[in-house]
């Protein structure tokens, strides 16, 4: 597994099921226990979820815009943020 | 390659941007042409017979001129020679390619995922020699309250069987849906007689040949049949072995033409990540029609045709339980998760007039970009309606449809088919209502 897909899978667990338990604690009354508490996953959700949580959305936005993937290819379509798109590459195969 | 919803598309598509093209399709599964999402009806006795699920007989294809392989397993492709290699060793030359080889159900990677015994919904013929157990069965285990895993549990209890739902997580479909979208859904199930096992992590699978159950966190559930439900990966080992450019997601790397790093190949459907609308994060593992509308795009192309795929904003809906969910992009619990800031609009509203015979609610909830207000999210359940309001939320965030916007919208007022107060607006209203309450501007 590439470091990119590796940080994906871990970075998604983590924030997931901390954003789950602050929803189970608004919806449901109570947060979930938490299971598995090697020092891996301490090492996320002590660290990992707290730290990405500082960063101001738009540079968390713009650091996963980074990271390598589909994102990075040409897409006419853009979201008003990300401006105009570049010209269209080269379409011959 | 591959013979599902991306692979059929692509062939069609291919076909109609040049009718000379020579087209041909590998599979390793026995058919194409059925719908395989529409299995779990059948097994919940809501569509009588699989042969109701088969939409083309395989003369069709032969007829359109497409030369499909069945039961024919591709070893390797190799990219750069523009030749993929069957499993007999025999090499096949391409002109353009098409990788369309879908999914596979993740590793419950726990002991007995090797029993007998243990249903996987994919192949229709696998599906058909299950189904008559069922008659027998009494009770079901469904692993993981994935979309599939929703759809199995309303299927199996509707098939009076006692079901059993294991999930990790502390409500269903929780990487998706909010947990007060979910509540009826559960308390429908919970009527049904399902059993709902959450926060219940899966330790193994038990029996000796045979799965006779499942044990958990919480205890042994002993059952007559398991179902494994898990998230649908990218089947890519091929595509990785021949160097494909692969994304965060593990799905190949695509542009809007559905061209992968590799000239001349082109992908579609599960196995690839493309973009979502409004923060252009990959995503992986959508829906049928997204795989189908990929499929025709990488096939025009492949084709020398014109077409573009865009960045997707996910419209989704099912059954679940006695209610219908669906959503657009974001959710409370999946923009939480990934910090980016909302503001939410909620209403309960009612699907037809209240007067009328066969009104349902509708809990519509609408998630703003909160300096602009466009829509960025959203998520329903209520008894009817809520495919339709999906689809046209995903079209309101695509264009950047605002939350004041939607509070003036006009609507169908008739009563058999709509309130007076439609309620997407009245959820709209409820958020500006929320902004002018906290002194901010609307």
């Amino acid at each position: 597994m590439a470091f990119a897909e590796w940080l994906r899978v871990n970075s998604q667990h983590y924030l997931l099921e901390a954003s789950e338990r602050e929803m189970a604690e608004k919806y449901l009354g109570a947060a979930p226990p938490l299971t598995g508490g090697g020092l891996r996953a301490q090492f996320w959700r002590r660290v990992f979820v707290p730290a990405y949580r500082l960063v101001p959305w738009s540079w968390r936005r713009s650091l996963m815009q980074m990271m390598p993937g589909s994102h990075r290819r040409q897409w006419t379509y853009r979201p008003s943020w990300k401006g105009r798109a570049p010209p269209p590459s080269d379409p011959s195969p | 390659m591959g013979g599902g919803a991306a692979g059929i598309g692509a062939a069609g598509a291919a076909k109609q941007a040049d009718p000379d093209a020579r087209i041909t399709v590998f599979t390793e599964f026995e058919d194409v042409g059925y719908s395989p999402c529409g299995i779990p009806y059948v097994h919940g006795r809501e569509i009588e017979t699989f042969q109701g699920l088969i939409l083309q007989g395989k003369e069709f294809y032969e007829n359109a001129g497409f030369d499909i392989h069945y039961e024919t397993t591709v070893a390797s492709l190799d990219a750069a020679g523009h030749a993929v290699v069957l499993a007999s060793g025999e090499r096949v030359p391409y002109d353009r390619l098409v990788v369309a080889t879908g999914f596979n159900y993740a590793d419950p990677g726990v002991p007995g995922s090797d029993l007998e015994g243990l249903h996987y919904v994919k192949n229709i013929r696998r599906a058909m020699e299950w189904d008559p157990i069922l008659d027998k069965a009494r009770t079901a285990v469904v692993v993981e309250a994935s979309p599939l895993g929703l759809e199995m549990t309303t299927a199996l209890a509707h098939r009076g069987l006692e079901t059993h739902l294991v999930d990790a997580h502390p409500w269903a479909l929780s990487e998706v849906a909010d947990p007060d979208i979910m509540k009826p859904v559960q308390d429908s199930w919970a009527e049904m007689g399902v059993q709902m096992h959450f926060n219940a992590k899966l330790e193994a699978f038990l029996g000796d040949k045979e799965v006779r159950g499942v044990r958990t966190s919480e205890g042994e559930i002993p059952a007559d049949v398991v179902v494994v439900c898990t998230h649908k990966q990218p089947n890519n080992h091929l595509a990785r072995e021949a160097g494909l450019e692969i994304g965060s997601t593990g799905g190949i790397v695509v542009d809007e033409r559905m061209a992968t790093s590799a000239g001349g190949v082109f992908a579609a459907g599960d196995c690839v990540e493309v973009p979502q609308g409004f923060t252009m994060l990959p995503l992986q593992g959508l829906s049928g029609s997204h795989a189908y509308a990929q499929g025709k795009t990488a096939g025009t192309n492949a084709a020398n045709g014109q077409r573009t795929y865009d960045p997707v904003f996910v419209p989704w809906g099912m059954v679940a339980g006695k209610w219908m969910i669906g959503g657009v992009s974001f959710g409370e619990t999946t923009a939480g998760a990934l910090g980016m800031p909302y503001h939410l609009g909620m209403a309960q509203g009612i699907s037809r007039a209240r007067y009328y015979p066969g009104m349902q609610k509708i809990l519509v909830k609408l998630l703003a970009e909160p300096k602009t207000l466009r829509i960025i999210g959203a998520q329903l359940v209520g008894g009817e309606g809520i495919k339709e309001r999906a689809d046209f939320l995903a079209v309101c965030s695509k264009k950047g449809i605002t939350m004041r916007d939607l509070a003036v919208m006009e609507n169908v007022y008739s009563p058999p088919i709509g309130a007076l107060n439609e309620p997407i607006s009245l959820a709209a209203q409820n958020g500006l209502a929320r902004l002018a309450q906290a002194g901010k501007s609307t």
